[in-house]
């Protein structure tokens, strides 16, 4: 639960900054998808974009999470066999 | 609307049950500060519910038009051009956030924060329903029942229709509310709309009622740096130990002091009444949101004791080493930081106001023709294209006079005047013609007037260049 939050959360934040950002500056309808001009509403262009930006904010900050897992934590499931053992066995 | 109940030694024995417990009950509290913070949690919750109802000139008064890209907040209208002042709006609320928190400790947090609002609300909702702390501590241990079926039903009803009503609200200051309430009426909700109501709804009925403190203590980022802000001069709810301290319980006839005891009778309602579970008695913890509900509580009691009031209380890291009294205190709310903030405070916030006052009803962008760089017409003159982005910021629709000076004999073809509805943008195409040898080859500078006919005030010059071969 604590890393879902960790993941989604800071996400979050981050994608409603860059929605704000980037669609202050740039109107949806002069956007062009695959040579095509965007032709959904505003609307649309706005969720789907904030969506986007939480996809990819959310991917970094899993990649965050994945990465900052200390020495003992990665050596204990370098095999899977000695993943449950390892982790089940008591200090 | 508050709890009335007595703190009183009964609640003794779940001392231990704090300590041990996840989930919090908070006991509802009375006081100075809980009645701070209901007229805040009424202050801003009228304004959230109702401004967004408030009619102005045939429409919304406030609304951030999202497809229509145009933000209104009564008699003023922005643009995305805008985003200048939206930064602003940033800074002041940064620096609000620093002078706040400098002087008082988490103000924001303790009073005005939606998470604290909103849980204040549901809290409310949940002691209706199914009563204090203790009431509601038994019926969560009790098997199912219909009894408690029906109240746990009735509570997660009457939050999740304050939740969506929420939602409603808050998409409504995105797209007019009033058309957005007759689809919601009609069953002909956009199904971006009814997402959003849904998704801010849910937001808000699981971040008061479910997540609570958990919010603040795992996902606020500003918990984690407000000791950035603080100083040994900034008001933060504290626990007088020397004067407490040896805590523990006693009859109230008892000679405390000649028992060696001090004032605190270890009653743990400042730790029961905490929305986010701390012993306030340990110290300055970054969970603490600063709400105040333990001096509330503590007061009480010590009332009751016949005990002067303030065993915790807002006080400084300096006031408490040095012994102040509030006069002291209150003197050092005076400091080279408070002042610097203040001081640039108030520049921006002049800064923006005065920028505000003097902003131009009239917009324009020149943007040279990308089709030919120029054209020699059939009389000699030579003839470069612009397109004119012209946008009426006001809400008055105005008719424009179009200029253009800076070359000997420059002017407009077709001359004609441009007629702009209020808060619309128009493009106009414009053919300005002049005489070979009225510049240097290459680029000359020249400027375009726009001016409204009817307020001769209204007008902006804007400049662009000419190509001559």
């Amino acid at each position: 639960m604590k890393r879902l939050i960790w993941v989604l959360w800071p996400s979050f934040i981050v994608a409603g900054i860059a929605e704000i950002l980037f669609f202050t500056l740039i109107d949806p309808q002069e956007l062009y998808l695959f040579g095509e001009p965007v032709n959904f509403s505003r609307t649309t262009v706005y969720s789907l974009g904030f969506f986007a930006f939480w996809a990819i904010c959310a991917a970094s900050s899993l990649l965050t999470c994945f990465i900052q897992r200390d020495s003992s934590e990665v050596n204990s499931c370098m095999i899977a066999a000695n993943c449950e053992s390892r982790v089940g066995r008591k200090p | 609307m508050m709890s009335e109940e007595s703190p009183a030694p009964e609640h003794l024995p779940e001392q231990s049950l704090y300590e041990v417990r996840e989930k919090i009950y908070p006991r509802a509290v009375t006081g100075l500060f809980a009645t701070w913070r209901w007229s805040l949690v009424w202050f801003t919750q009228v304004l959230f519910y109702g401004l967004c109802w408030l009619p102005w000139n045939d429409r919304q008064a406030v609304l951030f038009e999202l497809a229509e890209r145009k933000f209104y907040i009564f008699g003023l209208i922005f643009w995305p051009q805008d985003i200048f002042y939206l930064a602003i709006l940033l800074i002041i609320s940064a620096y609000s956030l620093f002078l706040f928190t400098a002087i008082g400790g988490r103000l924001f947090c303790g009073y005005a924060c939606p998470q604290t609002v909103y849980t204040e609300i549901f809290l409310w909702i949940e002691k209706k329903i199914e009563g204090d702390r203790s009431p509601r501590m038994k019926l969560d241990g009790e098997p199912l029942s219909a009894r408690k079926f029906a109240k746990k039903a009735a509570k997660h009803g009457v939050w999740i229709a304050v939740g969506l009503w929420t939602g409603f609200t808050f998409v409504g200051y995105f797209t007019p509310i009033r058309s957005l309430m007759g689809e919601v009426v009609s069953l002909s909700l956009g199904p971006w709309e009814s997402f959003w109501i849904f998704f801010y709804g849910f937001a808000t009925y699981g971040n008061a009622g479910w997540m609570r403190e958990q919010v603040c203590k795992h996902m606020c980022p500003y918990a984690r740096f407000q000791s950035v802000m603080f100083d040994p001069d900034t008001l933060i709810v504290t626990y007088d130990g020397e004067r407490g301290e040896p805590r523990g319980s006693r009859s109230k006839k008892l000679d405390y002091k000649a028992a060696g005891k001090g004032d605190c009778v270890d009653c743990s309602i400042c730790v029961q009444v905490c929305p986010t579970g701390i012993d306030i008695r340990d110290g300055l913890q970054y969970e603490c949101i600063g709400c105040s509900a333990c001096i509330d509580a503590c007061d009480q009691v010590m009332d009751k004791m016949d005990y002067p009031r303030g065993l915790i209380r807002y006080s400084t890291e300096h006031a408490m080493q040095q012994k102040w009294g509030r006069k002291e205190i209150i003197a050092h709310v005076l400091r080279p930081r408070t002042m610097i903030y203040g001081v640039i405070l108030m520049l921006i916030i002049t800064a923006a106001g005065v920028g505000l006052s003097l902003r131009s009803p009239l917009k324009v962008n020149v943007i040279r023709d990308r089709g030919a760089l120029f054209r020699e017409e059939e009389n000699g003159m030579i003839e470069n294209s612009f397109h004119l982005q012209i946008m009426n910021v006001s809400e008055t629709a105005h008719r424009y006079d179009l200029g253009v000076s800076g070359l000997d004999g420059i002017e407009i073809e077709h001359k004609r005047i441009i007629e702009i509805p209020s808060a619309a943008t128009q493009s106009v195409m414009v053919e300005v013609h002049t005489p070979p040898k009225s510049g240097k080859k290459g680029y000359n500078r020249i400027y375009f007037e726009v001016k409204s006919l009817d307020d001769e005030k209204i007008a902006v010059r804007e400049k662009a260049s000419f190509l001559l071969p």
